[in-house]
This record gives structure tokens, C-alpha cells and sequence, in this order.
């Protein structure tokens, strides 16, 4: 045992006063009585124990010499010696990833990886300091070079792992950052060792402590649906990451009813891949793998799709009368395409509700009307825009990067007039040298797109590039689409785009939890998406409510239900080993002198009052 | 100080003090005697001394000789009683508190039963223990003769140490008359008191002790750890005055008590042991009425 601040015993003095003022308490005073023949006899009784008397006389000095000795030691700080994997002040990175979540130890690798990171704050000495960060998703610093056991001790009690796969390039330009600030630190890993990616080297010394014992783990590392002539194909991939062939259940159903059930034999580390016919109408799907053998990690044993073909989006085109569009519209995958006339129009309005307009070469009224708006040839002047004028200098000559341009092959597009349109809110997408012939934006909570010339004044429309820059206009503007995508990560960031008119977004998770979005009052989009399964989303309309589909949230991570655990882990150049227990830690033993000084201070209390 | 007041007095007049086993009246008295039967016949002469009842005097016997002679009838019998305070230094106790001095009760004590006995024409002696010397009153009878006690008795003091064994030794062999003796102590004698009283008794002595002992000395409280001084002696003692020794204590002085009154029943002696905060009144009309020695 040392001593971290010896100096403390000096305190030990404070022995002669409590012994002087116990001598001087002993100077009694003096009392007259009638007689002391009753008392002396007493006396002479209570000779009979002497030894016990005298012990009991000085007892509570002795008492109170115990209660200081344990005061000054606590306060010279003692310790014992104790092996540790890492001594002075560490930069812990715990793996909160899905993988983590793996019970093949008890209760699970996070507990038993914060367990050790416990016992590592428990050997911090006196000047070094703890940084702890979360590695999740996204990188999380949960105590930053912290001293105070008790902080660091809450701040790991508050840490979980999480179904998510890890951001280890982001966690390691934290920690990097994290041990600059130490003169002499260590970098901590506790992983299972599922540390991919660009890892920049790290400006200290990096232990490794491998988390976990198995490998077996059978995943769904694949569901999805397409259509496929004239049917909807639903294809599902079984990776088997464990070390032995395994057996197992796959069941399948579709928009909550049982579609089928198969026996799977998949070989160690291979991937078994099905396919099914579905019906037409099917719009959820869900998988489940119910294992044979050992299967250490649950969070990828389902998995959930949708079919993007189950939710038809509504077009109206209004034309004088353009072949093309009418072609491409009726074309384009999961588009109901409605035609209308403009005196049609400008006579009853548009009639229903659509998620998408098409104006082309037709003047937009004021207000425009609801839903996303793709406008051709604009006309006129209205409060989306004004017409200036004709340009003819055509030849492209500005491209931005944009998802509406995605794909396309432009070449030597030839565009005979154009129109000066002036949009101060939407983005040039392509320019030509007189002005912008794709301008692209958001306003009102709409998307709006506009081409500024008539396709039949452009060789456009015979090009390759014509329908795919229609289905990628489409796909932007998305029409009726709430989500961008059917399937996300969980963690992801699902934006949501609710169609006009909607008053409110109230999303169903998979555990039955709801929480009710307002558009324009808050941001619409969610990132609490942890848990894997159907999100269901509803729309709430002055009318009521009626679905707004789904979207799904998979694991789907290679990376992560791969729960090997790795024996090094390649950092840069260097492959870092398993640690062992080579530093020699601290374990301060004040707070039990503290403890023990406490509990002889009461002791002498009760014996004082006791008498 | 005045001991009595007049209706008190009137009270105590009502009172004879009984003597069981002492029969050695030389002298007509008030008493009525207990034997049964007897008629009134002449019995024997013998001097008048002060405060004789006058009736009781031989009027022919003092035509004839001028000299007073009381004539004494064989059914009537007087008694002599002695009462002998303790005025030891302990008996000054306590100090701060008229209404349960020791001394003072004993003093009130002494002074009633000494009244009890000059009405009932017995022949009374007051004896203050204090040390070697010891102040003495009487013998005398009548009753006129009680507001002499009673200014006797109001001189007293008490202090210095008393050897009560030694003291009632002594007054057992200068004895002339033995009769009923009252002993007013505290017992705070290192010495004992046994001896004493075992010589009263051999020369005839009916012995009543009233053990008189204040409150504090009864249950005394904590205080700590003290020295305790013997205000008698001077002998100091150290004692932790804790819950613990005060209830030994009070042990010790309950089987102390026990103690002396065992011994007293053997020896057929009057134990009555007092307490200070006993209204006197009380203890003469009850406690004292109980032990047999008054009626």
C-alpha cells in the first residue's frame, strides 16, 4: 500500500489535543455530599470488574483516537496496487454498435464491455482523467476528461449499444482530438472488433480489448420486392456468419398474413438466397428466422419490405396537347396519369386533389394550385414566377450536380428558344448561355420544377436522356411519396414530405408508439429510428385520416451481424493486439476509511450516551 | 423558628406515645395503663420536680412537711422517653432546601414526639449526638415544659462527626431510667449503629429508629463524572455519575435499608425509615402511628 499525499499524516498531531482534552475532562468537579459511605461501597462493588471499568473509562478516547487515525489516513489517500490494461488517462471507445447487442456472453457484450470500462474507472489514480466516448451511429462523447468517478460512473450508466452500425472513422477523429489534450494517454478500444473503414492513425498508444466469445449468427441480409413481368418477385438472403452449418425457419408474411414457411440449411459462412411470387397487390412483407442452433444476435433475424408499387401517385397533365408527356407519363412506373385541357380547367379548376400537376405551355392561375408542380414552357406571370422574355442562345453551358440530373446524358442537346424565366427561389440546374433552361426549388412547401422551353422546340424529347430525366423530375418531386426511400438503417434520418392539404404526420412505430408531426410547425423528419420493423404513417387531412404507407427499417449490415470476434484490429499500418493486463493501477481505499471512521464516530456516540 | 403552630399543637395533644415492652414508671403519669382490672391504689411518693401536674400533688403531704410529694398510683404509670437526634454534619443536608433538611425534620420530629410525650405526663429527655459531646435536655414533664423543648431544639446545629455507636453506647450506661428512645439519624455512620442500639436494648430500652433521609440522597441524578466530598468527613470519592451507577446506587441503598430493618425486626426494634418530602404531619399521624409507638 502508498500513500498519495503523505503529507496528510501530519494531521496525525491532532492525537495531543484530544488526549489533553480528554485529560482535562477527567479533572472532575467537585460535588458536597451528605455522605459518600453509600458510595464508596458502590465503589468497592464495581472493583470487582476493574480491568472492564478502566477499559470502559478510556474507551471512548480510544474511540476517538480510532475515528482520527481512520480520518488521516483516508486523507493521506492510500492505494493498493492493482494490474489494469491501461494505466494514467485513457481515451475509452466503446463499441455501441449492433453487433454489441450479442449474447454470447452474459448478459450481452455491451454490459460485459462496460463492466470493464467500470473497472477501469475504479483503477484511475489521482491526476488522470477519462474520456469516454460512445461509438454508435454517430460518435458520442459521454464524459470528456473527466476525473470524478461519480460522473464518469453516471455517464456510463446512461451509455446503451444500439441495433445501429458504427461510425468508426468519425469515432476515431474524436478520440484522436480527445488525446491530444493528455500528455500521456492511451486509447482504448472495447469492441468486439468489427472496426472497419479509413481508420487515420491515432496519435497514441491504442490497446485493444476484444468483447465476446462466438461467432454463430445467422442473419437476413436481404428482403426485397420487384416487379418483374407483370409480377411482383420477392427475393430473401440467409447469411450464415457462424463457424457451423445451421437450420432454420424462415417464415414470410405478407400485409400481416402467413405467406409461407421454409427450411433453410445454410452452410457456415455462406449465403442462401430465395425467391417468391407475390401477389400483385402486396404492400408489406415481413421476414423471420427462427434458428435451430446457436444464434448469438436477434436484431437481424427479421427483416421487413416494401413494395413500392403498392401505392399508385396521381398526375394530372394539362396540355393543349403534347404526345411525349402523355407517352412518358403513362409510362413511368407507379403514376395514375390523368390528361385535362386548359379551358377545361380554367372553367371547373383541377377537381380533385392531384400529387402532381404538369402545366405545360399553359399559364399558371393565381394562386397556383396544391401539390408538386413540373411547369414546361412557362407562360405569363404569376406569383411562382415571371416571363421576360425569349432567348435563343441555347447551348448549355451551366450543370450543377443535382439528383435531377442524375444519369443523363445531355450531348449536344439542341433547344431552339427558350424562355427568360425569373425564379429568385429556384436553383439553375442546367443553364444555357441566355439563361437557365431547368430550374429546380421549393417553395410554399411544394417541389416545383420547371423547363423553360417547349419540348417541341428541342430535339429532347428524341433522346435517351428524355425519360430518364422525367423519372428522375418525378422521383424528385415525388409526388404522394411521404418518404424518399421504403428502407432505412436504423438511426437513419427519414425526412418526411407530407402531400398538401395534410394537416398533420403521425407516424406508427413498430412497438405501437405514435408521435404526430405538424407540418410547418416543426421539422419533418424523425431520426429516432432505432428499432428495427413498419413504420406505419398516417395522414391527418381536414377530411380525416387515411394511410400514408410504410417504410421499413432493417439492419441489413454485413459488418454488424458478423459478430466474430476479431484478435486484432488493423489501425493504419499497425494491427493493434489484444490487451492484457500489463499496467499497474490504482485502487484508492479512502472511501472505506472514510466509511470506517464514520461508523466508529457512531460507536463512540451510542458508548457516550449509553454511558 | 417556630416548630409548632397552635393547632398542630392542639393535634399532637390528641397523641400517647405506646410503649410495648417498657414498664418502669416510678411515677403517676397520664398513661392509661394496659393492665386490666386494677383499682386505684396508692403506690409510692416521690419528688415533685418541675412540671409535675399539680393535681397529682399530695397537698397533705406538703401541709405536713412543706415539701411536695407526688403520689403515685400503681394503675398509672408514666414513661420516660428519649429522643436522640443525630446533629452530625451529614444531617445538615440538604443545604439549599429548607423544606427537606434533614435536621430541620428531625428537629420537628424530635419536638412533636417530645410534645406527645410532656402532655401525656411522660417524663421526656432530648438529646442532640454531635460528636464526643452531646447537648442534653431534661428529663422533664408536663406539658408546660414543651416551649422550653421547643427553644432547645431551635438552638441546634448540626456539624462535625458523630461515632453514633459510641454516642448511644455511652448514653446506654449513664442511663437512669430507661424507657422509650427515639432515634433520629440518618445512619451515615461508617462506624455502624448496630452496636449502639444492641446496648440500649440490654439496659431495657424499647428502641424506635426513624432512619430520615432526603430526596436527593433517595435518587440522586446524573451528572457526570465527579468527585463526591463528604461534607461530615471531608472523604471524597471519583464516581462516573452515569444511568448505569445511579441505578446501582439506588440498588445499594434499597438493600441497605433492607438491611437495617431486618436487623431491626430481629432485634424487635421500631424501623421507620422517612424521606424528607413526607409531609411531617403525616408521618406522625401515619407512619408513625403504623410502627406501633404512637396512639
Amino acid at each position: 500500500m502508498s500513500l498519495l499525499a503523505p503529507l496528510a499524516l501530519l494531521l496525525g498531531l491532532l492525537a495531543g489535543p484530544i488526549i489533553l482534552l480528554y485529560m482535562l475532562r477527567l479533572r472532575r468537579q467537585e460535588v458536597p455530599v451528605s455522605s459518600v459511605m453509600l458510595w464508596e461501597k458502590l465503589l468497592r462493588d464495581r472493583e470487582a470488574n476493574a480491568p472492564w471499568q478502566r477499559l470502559r473509562r478510556n474507551l471512548l478516547l480510544l474511540l476517538q483516537l480510532l475515528t482520527l487515525a481512520a480520518l488521516v489516513l483516508a486523507l493521506t489517500r492510500p492505494f493498493w496496487p492493482i494490474p489494469t490494461i491501461a494505466s494514467g488517462s485513457v481515451v475509452v471507445l466503446l463499441d455501441g454498435s449492433a453487433s454489441m447487442l450479442a449474447t454470447d456472453v452474459e448478459p450481452n457484450r455491451f454490459t460485459v464491455a462496460t463492466r470493464e470500462v467500470e473497472r477501469l474507472i475504479g483503477s484511475l489514480s489521482g491526476q488522470d482523467r477519462m474520456t469516454i466516448i460512445l461509438v454508435g451511429q454517430a460518435p458520442t462523447v459521454l464524459a470528456a476528461a473527466a476525473n470524478d468517478r461519480a460522473l464518469l460512473r453516471q455517464a456510463l450508466s446512461e451509455a446503451a449499444a444500439l441495433p445501429v452500425t458504427a461510425d468508426w472513422e468519425a469515432a476515431f477523429a474524436l478520440a484522436a482530438g480527445a488525446a491530444q489534450g493528455f500528455q500521456e494517454a492511451t486509447i482504448l478500444l472495447i469492441s468486439d472488433g468489427g472496426v472497419r473503414g479509413n481508420l487515420p492513425p491515432l496519435p497514441a498508444e491504442v490497446v485493444y480489448l476484444p468483447i465476446g466469445t462466438a461467432s454463430e449468427n445467422l442473419a437476413i441480409s436481404a428482403l426485397a420486392t420487384r416487379p418483374m413481368a407483370g409480377d411482383l418477385q420477392l427475393l430473401a438472403s440467409v447469411t450464415n456468419y457462424g463457424r457451423q452449418a445451421q437450420q432454420t425457419l424462415l417464415t414470410l408474411d405478407v400485409d400481416g398474413r402467413l405467406f409461407d414457411s421454409r427450411r433453410l440449411n445454410v452452410p457456415a459462412g455462406e449465403t442462401t438466397s430465395l425467391s417468391w411470387e407475390l401477389p400483385l397487390g402486396a404492400t408489406a412483407v415481413s421476414a423471420q428466422l427462427q434458428p435451430q442452433g446457436e444464434d448469438f444476435l436477434a436484431a437481424d433475424n427479421q427483416a421487413w419490405a416494401i413494395n413500392q408499387g403498392g401505392l399508385n401517385r396521381r398526375v394530372l397533365l394539362i396540355t393543349e396537347g403534347n404526345l411525349f408527356l402523355e407517352q412518358i407519363f403513362t409510362l413511368l412506373p407507379g403514376l395514375t396519369s390523368f390528361k385535362a385541357s386548359p379551358a377545361a380547367v380554367a372553367s371547373q379548376g383541377a377537381g380533385d386533389r392531384f400529387d402532381l400537376t404538369i402545366w405545360d405551355g399553359v399559364p399558371l392561375p393565381d394562386p397556383p394550385p396544391d401539390g408538386d408542380l413540373l411547369i414546361i414552357n412557362p407562360q405569363g406571370e404569376n406569383p411562382l414566377l415571371r416571363v421576360t422574355g425569349v432567348f435563343t442562345e441555347t447551348t448549355l453551358s451551366r450543370f450543377s450536380d443535382a439528383p435531377l440530373t442524375q444519369f443523363v446524358e445531355w450531348g449536344d442537346l439542341r433547344i431552339r428558344q427558350a424562355q427568360q424565366v425569373t425564379a429568385p427561389w429556384a436553383e439553375t440546374v442546367i443553364g444555357g448561355q441566355g439563361g437557365p433552361l431547368l430550374l429546380a426549388g421549393e417553395r410554399d412547401g411544394r417541389r416545383v420544377v420547371i423547363l423553360t422551353f417547349d419540348l417541341r422546340d428541342s430535339d429532347l424529347p428524341l433522346r435517351i436522356a428524355f425519360p430518364i430525366l422525367m423519372a428522375n423530375i418525378t422521383e424528385w418531386l415525388n409526388p404522394g411519396q411521404i418518404v424518399e426511400r421504403h428502407a432505412y438503417q436504423p438511426g437513419d434520418l427519414v425526412a418526411l414530405k407530407p402531400p398538401p392539404g395534410s394537416t398533420a404526420v403521425i407516424i406508427t412505430y413498430p412497438d405501437g408508439r405514435q408521435r404526430t408531426l405538424i407540418p410547418g410547425e416543426e421539422l419533418l423528419a424523425i431520426n429516432d429510428t432505432w428499432l428495427t420493423g413498419l413504420y406505419q404513417l398516417t395522414l391527418r387531412e381536414p377530411g380525416g385520416e387515411r394511410p400514408g404507407g410504410h417504410f421499413a427499417v432493417n439492419l441489413f449490415d454485413q459488418q454488424e451481424s458478423d459478430i466474430t470476434v476479431a484478435a486484432a484490429v488493423q489501425i493504419g499500418e499497425a494491427a493493434v493486439v489484444q490487451a492484457s493486463d500489463k499496467d499497474v493501477g490504482q485502487r484508492e481505499i479512502w472511501p472505506w476509511l472514510a466509511l470506517a471512521a464514520l461508523l466508529l464516530l457512531m460507536v463512540e456516540w451510542w458508548v457516550f450516551y449509553r454511558g | 423558628m417556630s416548630l409548632f403552630d397552635e393547632a398542630t399543637l392542639r393535634k399532637l395533644e390528641q397523641l400517647t406515645l405506646v410503649a410495648d415492652r417498657v414498664r418502669v414508671g416510678v411515677m403517676k403519669g397520664d398513661r392509661r395503663s394496659r393492665k386490666r382490672g386494677s383499682s386505684v391504689e396508692f403506690a409510692d411518693y416521690r419528688n415533685y420536680v418541675q412540671g409535675d401536674d399539680l393535681r397529682r400533688l399530695d397537698w397533705n403531704i406538703y401541709a405536713r412537711l412543706e415539701r411536695p410529694f407526688i403520689k403515685l398510683l400503681e394503675e398509672e404509670e408514666d414513661l420516660a422517653v428519649h429522643l436522640l437526634l443525630d446533629c452530625s454534619g451529614s444531617m445538615a443536608w440538604p443545604p439549599d432546601d429548607p423544606e427537606t433538611h434533614k435536621l430541620s425534620y428531625g428537629l420537628r420530629l424530635a419536638g412533636a414526639l417530645g410534645h406527645i410525650g410532656l402532655s401525656g405526663g411522660d417524663l421526656v429527655q432530648v438529646v442532640l449526638l454531635q460528636g464526643d459531646s452531646s447537648r442534653r435536655w431534661g428529663p422533664f414533664r408536663g406539658r408546660q415544659n414543651s416551649l422550653r423543648l421547643f427553644q432547645f431544639l431551635e438552638s441546634a446545629t448540626a456539624v462535625g462527626p458523630t461515632n453514633l455507636n459510641h454516642s448511644l453506647r455511652q448514653y446506654a450506661q449513664r442511663a437512669r431510667r430507661p424507657g422509650l428512645i427515639f432515634i433520629l439519624s440518618d445512619l451515615f455512620s461508617p462506624d455502624g449503629y448496630q452496636d449502639g442500639l444492641t446496648a440500649l436494648q440490654s439496659r431495657g430500652y424499647e428502641v424506635g429508629l426513624v432512619h430520615i433521609l432526603s430526596p436527593d440522597e433517595v435518587a440522586p441524578e446524573a451528572g457526570g463524572d465527579l468527585k463526591l466530598v463528604d461534607v461530615e468527613t471531608g472523604q471524597h470519592t471519583e464516581i462516573s455519575l452515569d444511568q448505569a451507577t445511579l441505578a446501582l446506587y439506588r440498588e445499594r441503598l434499597q438493600g441497605w435499608q433492607t438491611e437495617i430493618a431486618t436487623h431491626c425486626r430481629r432485634r424487635q426494634i421500631h424501623y421507620i425509615p422517612v424521606v424528607t418530602d413526607l409531609p411531617w404531619d403525616r408521618l406522625i399521624l401515619q407512619t408513625i402511628r403504623a410502627a406501633g409507638v404512637v396512639k
